[in-house]
């Protein structure tokens, strides 16, 4: 049993932890909603997609994170998303998660239907699972989100870091590679924001790390880029070869001072294309031993790669945006509000269980609020709910400030304490319910490092398989171990696992330092 | 029914839009009548058959009455529009002739012409600065019709597309194309404004602009900082310029 399944979880403790989770998220998402961006479309019916995948989270998310947690407990797939950038990272458990979950239950108290005490057991089992998620993934920096490490991810362990560092080709503006580079990566964010209905949650960015007094690397992902989940993607992605692309990325002469829990950053001085100095490329997903190295045999490997991978993107772009510019509002809502419902579905690739039923339906009890979903009261509510915050379950007493808005308010309510006094309570929404969607069936084909699948064999080798890295000869060595025992042969073996694919690094083993892998990089 | 938790909040009264407040009301008076006649306790009336209680035909039926007291719904994605033209506003300049509309915003920031008959029209959010001012042509792109014919025929260089929608879905198979991009919504963070940075195409988010009609010759001043995250946190203008020249 995990600790997320243990019997009667109502109590002071459970309830301080899971309403200081609540308060965390609450300050973290209006500074996010509020200074990060203004999102809308002429294509999509954004915030009525948005609203609607709110319902869906609140009504499905608890059962599935239970699914998931029997599968493999929150904190084991933490640990496996320090060697992947795949769709687990942010925005998706970052914050998307217990964001999502938690604006369902604010509108759902502000609709009348529910009150702050009512769902507690789904509420406390969604934080918790979030919060081990979020620790297992952050163990080497400490924190639970990028938000209370200053807006900053460290979540790599040396021995990756030093093969991004030792493997990356040194590039300038205006040379072959750093123009293919850019424009692949100009091209994929494009993508990524089609294939996410206008969200940015197909890209992420993490770090950054020091490579030196001048550099920083920053760890960019974006996902879901082939045919894979989304039924949109059928077709029109069959040429992309990978499902999820990471971009190992040197700048020099800015600092990235801010690194958020949606993947986006900020530097100083602004940051241009010109200060890029260094790019590698790499794949990865559930089934992968880390990232697989792409192209990285040669600069002009390379070079080529991106070229071809921007091409194909393009393609890909212009036939997906036909397809979109042709579907009907509920074909718009239906795909935006999966984007959005299943921007954790990752967690059950991870764990082997992944459903199509789960993740790629509208939950019928979030179904029938369509009807009130137009684009006026959408765009009114959403921003009363994340911006202004003056609904009515989101007032708090004349004398509070809230964090960053200095304003008596609160995004997301808490749990009343008074439960614990015999007070009236509920404690799930129950068991799933029918899903359906108005776009095509999903087609049984899923690319992925092992090759294309089918869901059934994809579930399968996920379950069978977990990374040399995370079985319990590694598991628990971490930066701390490492830092006393890199002379043993048990952390030699370790660092040669990460490093058999590395062009520089194979079979060096733990005793590398930073110094010395930029003394034998590759220069211009 | 008892008490009901929505009637008895100290803090929270109304939302402050009254269309969310007439929905919500609405829905809320739903609650009190069916789950009084409902004769079930509060877990079963909102979780165990909460979708046959409160059906998809009771939130048409609310948003019908508000459509019957002649409210007509803002619109912001064209298929809205497009598919419920009865229960939106009328959408404007997205299929007729270009020629005479322009973006006027009540906070555009405009001069006369100089001595080079440079006019200023408008302020934006400078995304990047660039070493130099861009000058170029101004063409609408408003709607998918417009951008499948521009992806159709291809984009006339020195194009400055002025846009009003600050998302990076609408032009994503042509925005590569054009030489810059006045965006009257959104922030620098914005989609658009992201993927401006990552082509490398001049952009101004937020631009309040008034009296560039379609073809005019128009000015940049790409030169301009860009505008920070704190700067928006404090509400600090920190705009760049917009000119047209006069004809």
């Amino acid at each position: 049993m995990t600790a997320a399944m243990t019997p009667d979880r109502i109590n002071y403790p459970q309830l301080l932890e899971t309403n200081a989770l609540i308060q965390q998220l609450t300050d973290e998402s209006y500074w996010l909603c509020v200074t990060r961006t203004v999102q809308e479309s002429k294509l999509f019916p954004v915030s009525p997609y948005m609203l609607l995948s709110y319902f869906m989270a609140f009504y499905r998310y608890p059962e599935l994170v239970r699914k998931v947690d029997r599968h493999l407990p929150a904190e084991q797939i933490g640990d496996r998303m320090r060697n992947m950038g795949i769709k687990c990272a942010n925005p998706a458990m970052g914050w998307g998660l217990p964001s999502f979950y938690l604006l369902g239950r604010e509108y759902m108290i502000n609709l009348g239907l529910l009150r702050p005490e009512d769902a507690l057991d789904d509420l406390i089992d969604v934080m918790d699972f979030w919060k081990r998620f979020q620790l297992g993934w952050h163990r080497n920096d400490g924190h639970l989100a990028n938000s209370n490490y200053g807006h900053r991810s460290q979540i790599l362990p040396e021995r990756r870091l030093q093969v991004f560092h030792a493997d990356m080709y040194e590039c300038r503006q205006g040379d072959a590679l750093h123009d293919a580079a850019q424009a692949f990566m100009a091209a994929a964010s494009q993508y990524g924001f089609l294939i996410s209905c206008e969200s940015r949650i197909s890209l992420c960015n993490s770090g950054p790390y020091r490579l030196s007094d001048t550099r920083e690397m920053i760890v960019r992902d974006y996902m879901d880029l082939s045919e894979s989940d989304f039924p949109w993607l059928d077709d029109v992605a069959r040429d992309i070869p990978y499902n999820n692309l990471t971009v190992s990325m040197a700048v020099e002469g800015c600092h990235i001072y801010l690194m958020d829990d949606w993947g986006s950053f900020e530097s100083e001085p602004e940051f241009k294309s010109h200060h890029v100095v260094g790019v590698g490329l790499y794949t990865s997903d559930s089934l992968s031993e880390g990232y697989l190295p792409v192209a990285m045999g040669s600069r002009d490997e390379l070079t080529h790669a991106f070229t071809e991978l921007t091409d194909k993107v393009k393609r890909a772009t212009a036939r997906l945006w036909k397809r979109i510019a042709a579907w009907t509002r509920d074909q718009m809502m239906d795909a935006g509000a999966i984007t959005y419902f299943a921007i954790a579905k990752d967690i059950a690739h991870v764990a082997g269980c992944y459903e199509v039923e789960d993740w790629m339906m509208v939950d019928e009890r979030a179904e029938r609020f369509r009807p009130l979903l137009n684009d006026e009261y959408s765009n009114a509510f959403l921003g009363e709910l994340v911006g202004s915050m003056t609904n009515p379950s989101q007032r708090l007493s004349e004398y509070s400030m809230m964090m960053h808005a200095d304003t008596p308010t609160r995004m997301y309510s808490h749990i009343p304490y008074s439960v614990l006094d015999g007070g009236d309570f509920t404690r799930t929404v129950g068991p799933l319910r029918p899903g359906r969607s108005h776009l095509d069936p999903k087609q049984d084909r899923y690319t992925t490092s092992q090759g294309v699948l089918t869901l059934e064999e994809y579930n399968r080798r996920a379950r069978a398989f977990t990374p040399a890295v995370c079985r319990p000869r590694f598991r628990h060595l971490c930066e701390t171990w490492l830092k006393y025992h890199h002379q043993s042969p048990l952390a030699h073996e370790l660092y040669c696992l990460e490093q058999q694919h590395s062009r520089k690094l194979a079979g060096r083993g733990a005793g590398v330092t930073r110094a010395e892998i930029e003394g034998m990089r590759d220069r211009l | 029914m008892g008490n009901y938790y929505a009637d008895s909040d100290k803090f929270g009264d109304e939302a402050a839009s009254p269309l969310v407040e007439a929905f919500h009301s609405a829905v809320k008076n739903l609650v009190r009548e069916r789950f009084a006649a409902s004769g079930k306790d509060w877990a079963a009336f909102v979780f165990d058959d909460a979708q046959d209680l409160i059906t998809a035909q009771d939130f048409a039926a609310i948003d019908r009455r508000m459509l019957d007291l002649g409210h007509r719904y803002a619109w912001s994605a064209q298929v809205s529009v497009a598919e419920r033209p009865d229960a939106y506003q009328p959408a404007q300049g997205l299929n007729e002739d270009l020629s005479n509309f322009s973006f006027e915003h009540a906070e555009a920031v405009v001069a006369a012409a100089d001595a080079q008959g440079w006019a200023q029209c408008g302020i934006g959010d400078n995304v990047v600065p660039f070493d130099e001012m861009l000058t170029g042509t101004a063409r609408y792109v408003r709607s998918s019709a417009m951008v499948l014919d521009y992806l159709t025929r291809g984009v006339p260089p020195g194009t400055i597309a002025i846009i009003d929608d600050s998302g990076g879905t609408l032009t994503a198979p042509i925005l590569e194309q054009f030489a810059g991009v006045l965006c009257a919504g959104g922030t620098v963070r914005s989609h658009l404004g992201i993927l401006t940075r990552e082509y490398g195409i001049p952009c101004f988010m937020n631009a309040k602009l008034s009296g560039i009609r379609e073809g005019d010759t128009v000015r940049m001043e790409t030169t301009a900082r860009a505008k920070t995250a704190e700067a928006y946190q404090q509400g600090r203008e920190m705009s760049a310029r917009v000119w047209r020249l006069a004809t």
